[in-house]
């Protein structure tokens, strides 16, 4: 079962979080933002849920919580209302800069989401496109991330996951391609894109191809574990138990 | 230079290629690689073809001095000639019948007679239908709903003992189980209150020798305490003794531990590989038991009884407590002696004749695993983040042995990472 405050957790973390990659490998992403005249920094704040600004300039995307130094701010009444953004377009109430607010909203916003949309929920057609798939594979990579974070600290089934896992930096990655570590601190889950300095476990994929065919479904991880494709090494118990939270964030975004 | 070449695994390969398409993780569980353990795969052995005493040879005919024991049904050693005689004797005449064999009582009274708290016995297969059996008792003993557990617990797979992030485990399967950290009274004393009392037992391996973790050994004072933690408060004491059964004491770890369980739990040493298990209890419990509605086609089968009945005399005559708690040391101490050469510093945790492994000062545990594939490569079948075992089989040559290929495995890893100051 999806829990709504979780999933808002999840979409602020995992899916929009993703606009700061987005804005940094997709060449039609970078044309939109080449077209911001001025900086924008749109603040989502969910009432008993998450508060983030997005801060959008001629350079790309670039997340950070909080509502400091935000120039407008859309508010939601509840995580349900959030999600319906991101469902449906749905928009909030604007408190802050309300005319900016809902042009940028209507306008690149819009633009770079659907783009999202584009490339983590990609079609079969464009996915043989070779600079498409790996666009979309990155990016699924790094919403991934972002969701195991978001449901480890959110979600009550995988509150029970984080509860067990030790403190450290667990990092993942495809190999060559990306990286990203969790950071793990009195069971809190954070998301750092970038490799760790000492991991204390490191899962992670050889090849592109395997990732997208693991987030997709169609590649078995016991088989490409077993074939020496997905290594891991470290404190396996991390690994395992953000392997439960992956089972979890595959309910919510699945 | 190693000493020791390291094996290669062509045909395991092949097999396990083979099973990954017959069998759902290709060997699922804590025998294959599908728990992420086996760091690198390559390094392991997927499949065996025969096995004795201490050693067993996988199916590209590498050998391996064998220190998980089968991860602890290996108790005499492989194939031992008494076990298997009385039950290839038993095969013969009568394996799965409609009545069961004279054996089971034989079974059941050599129970009796070998385990201080046992006044019956109730067979099953696994360890799982053993801590099961167990809860189940404890409640229809009670009339009361909760269980508690030590933190850390690992009472088989079945749904009750998993926990609720586990795929296919629902929240209301574990709803009624309480953690509380080891042998801390007052929290037991705290989430007894915080459910009004509705607790039904505790179910607890008799010391912490939990994974990825030093293992923890307790004390007598301890037990004594918890049994009266217990006794106070109407709670059914379940001494989940499927690992440690018959290692520590032939009488039962909680008599080792200086109390008596009301129930107690045994599996792994029973039948030195002869698959049952079995459920032991005092008097006053024994009613209860009979109450609980529980069986399985092959829990009466009389080949383990048979076996069972060879093993259980034979651990005595041997004494292996006392036996595999002076191989543990004596493993152990040589392998600290071993990993000091090179520079390593060897964390030994938990009872001698479990001992649990650790290279300090690398809390990701790499530098371990790398040491462990290395052994398993020639031919010391270690593990990397469990509890080990040793069998009655083992000699003073093995066990040199064993230390031989450990010294050389540091060797490897330490001409491997010259970047480790504490190794120069």
């Amino acid at each position: 079962m999806k829990e709504p405050k979780a999933m808002a957790y999840v979409n602020m973390y995992g899916v929009l979080a993703t606009l700061e990659n987005l804005c940094e490998i997709d060449d039609v992403a970078k044309k939109i933002c080449k077209k911001i005249k001025k900086p924008v920094s749109l603040c989502f704040e969910v009432k008993d849920g998450p508060c983030c600004t997005f801060n959008f300039s001629k350079d790309g995307c670039k997340m950070t919580e909080g509502d400091y130094g935000c120039t407008c701010k859309m508010t939601f009444a509840s995580p349900e209302k959030f999600n319906a953004l991101i469902d449906d377009g749905k928009p909030g109430i604007p408190t802050k800069g309300a005319v900016q607010t809902l042009a940028f909203l209507l306008g690149p916003f819009t633009k770079l989401t659907n783009r999202l949309t584009e490339l983590l929920m990609p079609s079969e057609k464009n996915l043989k496109n070779r600079q498409f798939f790996e666009e979309s594979t990155i990016l699924t990579f790094y919403t991934i991330g972002g969701a195991i974070c978001a449901l480890a600290n959110n979600d009550s089934i995988s509150k029970h996951s984080a509860f067990y896992t030790v403190d450290g930096d667990v990092q993942m990655g495809i190999t060559d391609v990306c990286y990203a570590t969790i950071h793990v601190e009195n069971h809190i889950f954070s998301l750092v894109k970038d490799k760790p300095v000492k991991p204390r476990a490191i899962m992670e994929f050889k090849t592109i191809d395997l990732a997208n065919g693991l987030f997709n479904g169609t590649a078995s991880t016991m088989a490409e574990l077993c074939a020496g494709n997905i290594y891991m090494a470290g404190m396996i118990s991390m690994v395992d138990n953000i392997n439960r939270i992956l089972d979890r964030v595959a309910a919510y975004l699945g | 230079m190693s000493k020791f070449p390291e094996y290669t695994h062509e045909k395991s390969a092949e097999w396990f290629s083979r099973a990954l398409n017959a069998i759902p993780s290709g060997v699922y569980g804590h025998l294959g690689p599908s728990e992420g353990l086996f760091l690198p795969i390559t390094k392991w052995p997927l499949m065996s073809q025969r096995a004795k005493g201490t050693y067993f040879w996988d199916v590209d005919g590498n050998k391996y001095l064998d220190l998980m024991c089968a991860y602890g049904p290996n108790v005499l050693g492989y194939c031992d000639d008494e076990v298997d005689a009385a039950a290839i004797e038993q095969l013969k005449i009568g394996n799965c019948t409609t009545s069961p064999s004279y054996k089971m009582v034989e079974c059941a009274e050599l129970l009796k007679d070998t385990v201080a708290s046992a006044d019956w016995a109730f067979f099953m297969k696994n360890g799982s239908d053993a801590t099961t059996f167990s809860v189940m008792c404890a409640r229809a003993h009670t009339g009361k709903k909760k269980i508690m557990f030590f933190k850390g617990y690992y009472h088989g797979d079945f749904q009750w003992a998993q926990k609720i992030d586990y795929p296919g485990v629902l929240p209301e399967e574990v709803e009624n189980n309480i953690v509380v950290p080891w042998f801390d009274l007052e929290a037991m004393q705290e989430a007894y209150d915080a459910c009004g009392g509705d607790v039904a037992g505790l179910i607890a391996q008799p010391y912490d020798h939990g994974n990825f973790n030093d293992n923890v050994c307790a004390t007598k004072e301890q037990w004594a305490a918890v049994r009266k933690f217990c006794d106070d408060h109407g709670m059914v004491l379940i001494f989940d003794d499927v690992r440690t059964g018959f290692r520590l004491d032939l009488a039962g770890s909680d008599h080792y531990y200086g109390i008596k369980a009301d129930l107690i739990c045994f599996c792994k040493a029973l039948a030195n590989g002869y698959n049952m298990s079995s459920v032991c209890g005092g008097e006053h419990m024994k009613a209860t038991a009979s109450s609980v509605v529980y069986t399985g086609s092959y829990w009466m089968s009389a080949e383990p009884f048979a076996a069972c009945l060879a093993c259980i005399p034979k651990m005595k005559r041997l004494d292996t407590p006392t036996l595999f708690r002076e191989m543990g040391l004596k493993i152990t101490n040589g392998f600290k002696a071993a990993a000091a050469e090179h520079g390593f510093n060897l964390v030994v945790s938990g009872e001698p004749a479990l001992f649990y492994l650790r290279i300090a000062d690398d809390d990701s545990l790499m530098l371990h695993q790398e040491w462990i594939a290395e052994c398993v490569s020639r031919g010391l079948f270690l593990a990397s983040h469990h509890n080990h075992f040793v069998n009655a089989a083992i000699t003073d040559e093995d066990i040199k042995l064993a230390i031989d290929i450990a010294e050389d495995a540091f060797g490897v890893v330490a001409k491997r990472h010259p970047e480790i100051e504490y190794l120069k």
